[in-house]
């Protein structure tokens, strides 16, 4: 073989060698593009699989579905693997027979040439040189200065700012607390008045039945609760003027205002009183209390309380959750339906509380002043924490389900300290709680998955517990008729006797997604997310009547001066009469989307949109 | 031709990186519902004694008879066999760790940390290649070396790298030495590890990054030859410092120079000196001012390094873990409550509290304080000291290796016509 062969052959292996490794890459990079782009484990099939299961643990076909899939995910990954460690190997010979071949054939073609004249200035080389090394070593310098006097040292304050006894993270902080009496506007006789047709009447009878109960003092830190504190908490009359909760008083749906607006139209202004824009989107409800009407608002950056003269619309004052030791600096993924401000807020006169999908709960008194501020831990909620506040004499609940468990608080409203806080056997929920009398005493009543039940206010023990849910957990329970109803979409809608736990109706032929239940007069109500307001003889769950609407329902129906309200999410109220027909006394247009529940007062209806906060009476 | 399969090769290097990327994916545990115990995590155990004495054997072997094939035999040829077994034993055998060059890190630390214990194994790796370079040159280089190994491999058009970039570019594996030095003692990190480009390449598996980094010194080093052992190597620093000092090293005429030229082109890492050229010395006298003006910069020099590293600790110290979580807990300290931040939420799973935390990070900040101005000064004084032999020529009648340069590959064996 002579010197040219030798180069024609070291040329050929080259090129050979060299597409090979083009092929090979080639052929792994696709390999790796599949990868990237097929992650089975990431998919939404198996996230769906998996979040499905949440609701249907028991269900072994679709536990088998996952495995299948997982396994089919493991085997096309490690089958990559190997294919990629097997390219890997076969690329790198080639590379080396590239490379040989390579010098190869350039050894061959080299050739010692005629040396030439020196053609580098040595000494200017030097110069240039000094000039590059002085310029390289000025460099460092400036950067090194750069970053010393740009970047400044945070542990230096730390122990300056840390107290002796520092507070660890989550804990109560508790900035000052309100001894301030309650107000004592007062009472007109209109506001007390009961709702005198049927429905209402049926409401009232059972309200009159309704014991008051003056609960025993709370297992909670000594001293919290003092004889004057509380004696400045709201009587069970004061609340009734008030709607100082998600769907009114004790979270029951039923308003017990006689005089409440029947027609208007957000579009022509037709009995709107005012309306003022929403100073921060959130899905909370407005409540009120006396003059003034309570919101949230909250995105990514801020959380907020709001607070409206509800006569004028005059925002009155706002505060900020924020700087809540243990609160995160990133707050937890929401979905967009759902958001960091969903709960809505509540009050006893007294304070306002409000909790957040960060975990942040505050209380503020009348004037936004701040009482106390706490972090509950960030929920792991993958919509957003949703549950609204429910508050009674000194107590505050916080129904805070989530993925890891089923949770409920009591926290003393004037210190923020726990009262009770018990697990119970329930996943994550969107729902939020009431309270209702049930042989007479006071019981929280809370929808979970799968358990509907109820809990005595003065330590959370679990009174009675039925396991009746399933899905995702969104609407509240609705009490009525000495009867608990809880309904939910892909599950069922039961009655529940709460002074025994048994169950003495189930039906599933129209369940509400998002939209709560509500009772008045034997009769139950829900409003869907198929567009149509339905209702049931509460007695024996026989469906009455149905009415289609024009859009789906995410608020909830109230019962107010013996008529039910239902706003769907074009922003129209419905409103029937209480009755075992279906009677549309009216059909309200609003002219903006609505989401929320609408509060409301004496003559007056407040609903918030999704642009706009209306204040609707004459 | 040639540009063609050059450009294949470049082809082949640049398609091939992301694939070896696509091996740091990893898959999660599997979830099971039946109380199943996942096995411990066991971490490989630490090589074997005999191991250890093969691998330093082997070195020793290696640095000896490279140095004979070097300085006596003087044949290239099994050097470049040596060096490719050498690139196989401890580059794709024994995945390129431990070596000489990380063991720098090591012998740091163990100088600063008390606690830390260095085995005769890693001694003898950091100390026998400066051992055998203050005897016979950079044998290191020239074989064993791994790094060095897979960049000579490739070279295939080497191109005459300028005077001034050599000069300036030879100061940063000093720079990158007292840098990882700094690191290494206040048990931050060893960044030398860390940034091996070639790692990935032995391993078939790295991050992203370095495998980016270690085609591109395969590409480059197509052209301008080993450019991380020029440019970049701490340990060459090292190498380069004793082997200055070596009594026997490589010559390039086995005889008398009789200054044919033929060898002036031969090194692809420009380590052959030239002649001097006795107007070049004539001038360089004029330049004695300059010397002087230098050297009596050198103080300044190290003053000024030391006090702006110095001054530049806290921006330093944030590479160390400690640091840099302290940092983060004090100025947000909700991000305890980010579930997503790993190395949060496992720091509030030790028992370390938040003060403890903070003390231990202050500590670190004061160690880098000091250290950093070490740092600094030797810098200032290496950046003095290239500046001052700027103006200091020696006088040479013939080509000669450049002591501190040559890799002792014995590329330019060939060229000299001279025979013994």
């Amino acid at each position: 073989m002579d010197i040219k062969d030798k180069i024609r052959t070291a040329k050929s292996t080259a090129v050979v060698a060299g597409a090979f490794c083009i092929l090979i890459s080639l052929l792994l990079l696709l390999n790796y593009v599949q990868m990237q782009g097929s992650d089975p484990l990431e998919s939404t099939v198996m996230e769906t699989l998996v979040q499905r299961l949440a609701f249907e643990p028991n269900n072994e076909q679709l536990k088998q579905e996952i495995r299948e899939l997982d396994l089919l995910a493991r085997r096309a990954y490690f089958t990559s693997i190997w294919q990629i460690r097997a390219g890997g190997y076969l690329l790198l010979f080639a590379s080396v027979i590239l490379v040989v071949s390579l010098r190869i054939y350039h050894s061959l073609l080299s050739k010692i040439n005629k040396p030439e004249e020196e053609d580098e200035d040595q000494l200017a080389a030097r110069i240039l040189s000094v000039k590059w090394i002085s310029g390289g070593t000025g460099i460092l310098v400036f950067v090194a200065l750069f970053a010393a006097f740009t970047i400044s040292d945070p542990l230096e304050i730390y122990f300056a700012r840390v107290p002796d006894d520092p507070e660890e993270p989550g804990s109560i902080r508790q900035i000052t607390i309100s001894d301030a009496p309650p107000r004592t506007d007062p009472v007109t006789e209109d506001q007390t008045a009961a709702a005198p047709d049927t429905g209402h009447e049926q409401m009232q009878e059972e309200t009159a039945s309704t014991p008051s109960p003056e609960p025993a003092a709370p297992s909670g830190p000594a001293g919290s609760a003092t004889p004057a504190a509380s004696s400045a908490f709201p009587d069970e009359n004061t609340i009734r003027r008030n709607h100082n909760a998600f769907r009114g008083p004790w979270g029951q749906g039923v308003i017990y205002h006689e005089s409440v607006p029947a027609k208007w139209d957000g579009s022509s202004g037709d009995n709107i009183i005012w309306k003022v824009p929403v100073p921060l989107h959130a899905y909370s409800s407005p409540v009120i209390w006396d003059d003034r009407l309570f919101m949230t608002g909250a995105d990514e950056k801020v959380r907020k309380v709001f607070c409206f003269d509800r006569h004028t619309g005059n925002l009155l004052w706002e505060a900020s959750a924020n700087s809540i030791p243990g609160s995160p600096s990133a707050p937890p993924r929401t979905t967009d339906d759902t958001g960091l401000g969903a709960p809505t807020l509540t009050t006893n006169g007294l304070a306002v509380f409000a909790i957040f999908g960060t975990g942040d709960i505050i209380a503020l008194d009348m004037d936004g002043n701040r009482l106390w501020a706490m972090n509950l831990g960030v929920p792991d909620n993958h919509y957003g924490h949703s549950s609204s506040l429910l508050t009674h004499n000194e107590k505050l609940f916080i129904q805070y389900d989530d993925q890891n468990s089923g949770r409920i608080l009591c926290l003393d409203v004037r210190s923020g300290e726990t009262i009770w806080d018990i697990t119970r056997d329930s996943r994550v929920s969107w729902a939020s709680p009431l309270m209702a009398p049930v042989n007479g005493q006071w019981q929280l009543i809370a929808k979970g998955n799968p358990i509907v039940a109820g809990y005595n206010i003065d330590d959370g023990t679990e009174l009675w517990s039925v396991e009746a849910m399933g899905g995702e957990v969104g609407p509240s329970p609705a009490f009525g008729g000495g009867l608990v109803f809880a309904a939910n979409e892909y599950s069922k809608m039961v009655a529940i006797d709460p002074a025994t736990g048994s169950t003495l109706w189930e039906d599933n032929y129209y369940l509400p997604e998002v939209s709560s239940p509500v009772y008045s007069g034997g009769l139950l109500f829900i409003a869907t997310t198929y567009a149509l307001v339905a209702c049931f003889d509460a007695k024996t769950g026989e469906m009455l009547w149905e009415y289609d609407t024009d859009d789906i329902f995410y608020s909830s129906p109230v019962i107010a001066g013996g008529k039910v309200y239902a706003t769907d999410t074009k922003g129209t109220t419905y409103i029937f009469e209480v009755g075992r027909e279906p009677v549309l006394v009216a059909k309200n247009p609003l002219g903006e989307e609505v989401h929320t529940t609408p509060a409301f007062a004496d003559g007056r209806i407040y609903i918030r949109g999704e642009r706009n906060l209306y204040c609707i009476g004459q | 031709m040639r540009l063609k399969t050059t450009i294949l090769a470049f082809l082949l290097l640049i398609t091939s990186g992301p694939v070896l990327w696509a091996q740091q994916q990893r898959f999660p545990m599997p979830e099971f519902e039946s109380g199943y115990q996942y096995p411990d995590a066991k971490l490989p155990g630490s090589g074997s004694l005999a191991m250890e004495y093969f691998d330093v054997g082997i070195l020793v072997l290696l640095l000896a008879v490279t140095s004979w094939l070097a300085i006596k035999k003087r044949s290239r040829k099994w050097i470049l066999l040596l060096m490719t077994g050498a690139l196989l034993y401890f580059g794709f055998w024994r995945q390129g760790c431990i070596c000489p060059i990380g063991a720098v890190q090591n012998v740091a630390l163990g100088f600063s940390d008390p606690t830390y214990a260095v085995s005769w194994f890693i001694i003898a790796l950091f100390l026998l290649p400066l051992l055998f370079s203050l005897a016979f040159g950079r044998v290191f280089c020239g074989t064993a070396c791994p790094l060095g190994a897979i960049q000579d491999i490739v070279v295939v058009r080497p191109v005459r790298v300028p005077v001034w970039v050599r000069k300036s570019l030879g100061m940063f594996p000093f720079v990158y030495l007292a840098l990882a030095v700094l690191f290494a003692t206040t048990g931050t990190d060893f960044i030398i590890c860390r940034y091996d480009p070639f790692i990935g390449i032995f391993r078939m598996g790295a991050e992203f990054h370095l495998i980016v980094i270690g085609i591109g010194f395969l590409l480059v080093g197509m052209f301008v030859a080993r450019p991380y052992c020029r440019f970049f190597c701490p340990y060459g620093a090292l190498l380069k410092t004793t082997s200055i000092f070596s009594k026997n090293h490589l010559s390039i005429t086995p005889s008398q120079c009789i200054d044919c030229k033929l060898c002036k082109d031969s090194c692809p890492f420009d380590a052959i000196d030239h002649p001097t050229d006795p107007k070049v010395i004539g001038k360089m006298k004029d330049k004695t001012k300059h010397f002087l003006l230098y050297a009596a910069l050198i103080p300044l020099l190290i003053v000024v390094g030391g006090w702006a590293m110095s001054s530049a600790h806290i921006f330093l110290a944030r590479a160390n873990p400690d640091v840099y979580l302290a940092h983060l807990l004090v100025r947000d300290p909700s991000v305890m409550e980010d579930l997503d931040n790993l190395d949060v939420q496992t720091f509030l799973g030790s028992d370390r509290t938040v003060d403890e935390l903070v003390n231990d990070a202050t500590a670190i900040q004061a160690t880098f304080r000091s250290g950093a101005w070490f740092t600094g000064a030797f810098i200032g004084l290496v950046a003095g000291l290239f500046l001052v032999s700027q103006f200091v020529i020696r006088r040479r009648d013939d080509y000669q290796p450049n002591r501190g340069d040559c890799f002792s590959c014995g590329r330019c064996f060939k060229y000299c016509p001279v025979q013994k």
